[in-house]
């Protein structure tokens, strides 16, 4: 794997620690690889057993914890881009909500088709995530404050556009039924094995890992974090990039509320509360620093499947909640830390 | 145990009774002065935070009730989920001398002095769903409400007596841990479910009201425990969040017997579930407005001297025999 700080210059470590600096690094690069194959091993310890079966492995549990991470997943692979760009977005999960919420009322007050209103929503939430950018970028305020704002907006709109109910989402042919292909979302194909919402999570990772890594806008994303000066020095169009991330986010989150509409068969305006404090939790815990600069979106998508996995050998346990705050509240701080010692030992201070 | 006797809205109609007596005593002097008078009453309904939908249901509730006594006009004040907006809704109702003030506190402790406020300018203010800190009958006029341990208690003796009376493994979805009906519903379900020794409760675990979270951890506890027969879900849409784990579990509607709470109507509601057999049963929160809208009545118009200080409204079970007709109502 190439894609933590390839732009980064390498300082010119001392050759005698260079070995070992090396390994350190890319412990910390891969963490929450090593992180996931960690608790992957927990899980089989801790595991409950049946007739000798390990549950932790058994397919279908293997089914339900890639599943239940496909929302957040999902936001948290755009939330990789903003990250490394040094910018944060709070607004994601409300954003959800509110896509949720415009699929359902869409789906059932008019036969617009499915994929007109599915290619709708995306673009509101695009538009949505781009005006944020836009107006952080304009104006020079902190991301924080400008999508702690588009948190609220997004959320009220919700609200407004619900009519603070639950906006259920009815199948069949007729005015006010969803077509009943959509309920597809909330299925499991291949004889029941693989959740529909965890194949959506994968197809989006692919081609944010391909953009990332491989693509100009890839490159430009890592020069803006890594030292916007440079970047705009050398060419790189930085207003637009980082007006781009955000709309990636946005995106991204018009995709989790498609897909989230689509398992539950309702929008509503109370869910997605504190999704965006698991995605950026998943991101952070993958090795993208909140500095910007370096990051991994490999490291994103298994961090997001270590929280899961992670939750659910509590849950398969009979662990009470606490104690599962606890334990990602820990896995976080460490991940932090990890990082930390890599700044201190580059020589980037802090 | 035999469900019909709690399948009657029972609490509603013993209210009402209560009310009546209460209204036929005669002599001692009435709660406030200028009752009977002719003319229009103004009723205000200081609301905790309309965005949840319970809460809009309670709203939706109040507002039909009302609207069936021509005297009174309902004015709703939206206290947003914020004390002090609340409090500053309730002085005003105090300045506009309202003739009447409902409350649901958004928190009991804060909203306790505003409450005394009222009382103490000569407006009977009846506590909605949620208590302050203050004693009924003397700091404030009333208190209606719902109880939710005894909701879920009926709901696990509904499991006891009714859909498991063979026993077998039950699972338990909490709603947010910190929260005192969340508790409630707990022990209350762990309670009812007693009356049946050869039921057991095999897992619980909290999903903080939420459907997303309710199929995460319902579809974990079906692999530990793949036996469980009955869920109980405290809340409607955590019974939704169940169904959706079960199916992805390969189980058909009504091979595990879901339980929800709140008893909503609507099509994302608990009614439609159980009537299109989704889910066993549900057990209603009672709003408590059509209670509130007869207090005001027998205090404001009929001029009573005494009313009832705790009215606690009863659950009504909605179980494939009466959701249908429930839906239409």
């Amino acid at each position: 794997m190439n894609d933590a700080a390839p732009m980064r210059a390498a300082p010119a470590a001392p050759p005698a620690t260079a070995r070992r600096f090396d390994a350190f690094a890319i412990a910390v690069r891969f963490q929450s690889v090593i992180g996931l194959i960690l608790v992957t091993l927990g899980g089989i310890v801790f595991s409950p057993r049946r007739h000798g079966h390990i549950l932790f492995l058994a397919p279908d549990n293997m089914a339900n914890i890639v599943r239940a991470v496909s929302e957040t997943g999902i936001i948290a692979v755009g939330m990789t881009f903003v990250i490394i760009t040094a910018g944060i977005d709070l607004s994601v999960g409300a954003l959800l909500s509110l896509c949720s919420v415009l699929t359902a009322t869409i789906m059932t007050s008019g036969g617009y088709g499915l994929a007109p209103t599915i290619l709708f929503v995306l673009a509101c939430g695009t538009a949505f995530g781009g005006a944020q950018g836009l107006i952080s970028n304009r104006f020079r305020l902190e991301p924080f404050i400008v999508t702690l704002a588009g948190l609220q907006v997004a959320r009220g709109l919700a609200l407004v556009i619900s009519g603070n109910q639950y906006i259920n989402i009815s199948y069949g042919q007729g005015p006010g039924l969803a077509p009943p292909v959509f309920a597809i979302l909330g299925d499991r194909l291949f004889d029941n094995t693989v959740p529909v919402a965890t194949l959506v999570f994968v197809v989006v990772a692919a081609i944010a890992t391909f953009t990332l890594n491989f693509t100009r806008f890839g490159r430009y994303v890592f020069a803006v974090g890594g030292n916007e000066r440079a970047a705009r020095l050398s060419g790189v169009p930085v207003s637009l990039v980082k007006v781009s991330v955000y709309a990636i986010t946005g995106l991204v989150s018009g995709i989790a509320g498609v897909v989230h509409a689509g398992q539950f068969n309702f929008g509503s305006a109370n869910d997605g509360t504190g999704y965006e404090l698991t995605a950026i939790a998943s991101v952070v815990i993958g090795g993208t620093s909140l500095f910007g600069g370096s990051g991994s979106m490999i490291g994103t998508v298994a961090g997001a499947v270590m929280l899961g996995a992670l939750a659910n050998i509590l849950q398969l346990n009979n662990v009470n909640a606490a104690l599962q705050l606890l334990a990602t509240g820990a896995i976080i701080v460490l991940a932090a830390v990890l990082q930390s010692l890599v700044r201190r030992r580059e020589g980037l201070g802090r | 145990m035999d469900c019909t006797l709690f399948r009657r809205s029972a609490g509603l109609l013993a209210g009402a009774g209560a009310l009546a007596l209460a209204a036929g005593a005669a002599d001692a002097a009435s709660l406030v002065k200028d009752c009977g008078k002719d003319g229009k009453y103004v009723i205000g309904f200081s609301q905790a935070n309309n965005a949840e939908p319970y809460r809009q249901h309670v709203n939706d509730e109040l507002t039909a009730a009302a609207a069936k006594v021509p005297q009174f006009s309902l004015q709703i004040a939206d206290g947003a989920g914020n004390v002090n907006t609340q409090t500053s809704q309730m002085d005003n109702f105090i300045t506009q001398k309202v003739d009447l003030i409902l409350i649901s506190p958004f928190e009991a402790a804060p909203l306790t002095p505003v409450v005394a406020r009222a009382v103490k300018a000569g407006i009977p203010v009846i506590e909605l769903d949620r208590r302050s800190l203050g004693e009924p009958g003397k700091d404030y006029t009333a208190f209606i409400g719902g109880d939710n341990f005894k909701i879920a208690q009926e709901a696990g003796k509904y499991v006891a007596g009714t859909l498991l009376p063979d026993g077998g493994e039950v699972a338990v979805l909490e709603g947010l841990p910190s929260s005192t009906p969340a508790v409630e519903r707990l022990n209350g379900f762990k309670d009812g479910v007693k009356a049946n020794a050869k039921i057991e409760v095999v897992a619980e675990q909290a999903a903080d009201w939420l459907p997303d979270k309710a199929q995460t951890a319902f579809a974990a506890m079906l692999q530990a425990h793949p036996n469980i027969k009955a869920v109980y879900a405290s809340n409607d849409m955590m019974a939704a969040g169940a169904r959706l784990a079960a199916k992805g579990a390969g189980k058909k509607d009504g091979d595990i017997k879901i339980l929800g709470t709140d008893g909503l109507p609507g099509p994302a509601g608990g009614i439609r579930a159980v009537a299109e057999g989704e889910w066993s049963a549900t057990f209603t929160y009672p709003t408590g407005g059509p209670e509130a809208i007869d207090m005001a009545k027998a205090i404001l118009i009929d001029c009573a001297e005494k009313v009832p200080t705790v009215v606690t409204v009863a659950t009504t079970a909605i179980t494939p025999d009466n959701a249908k007709a429930m839906m239409g109502k």
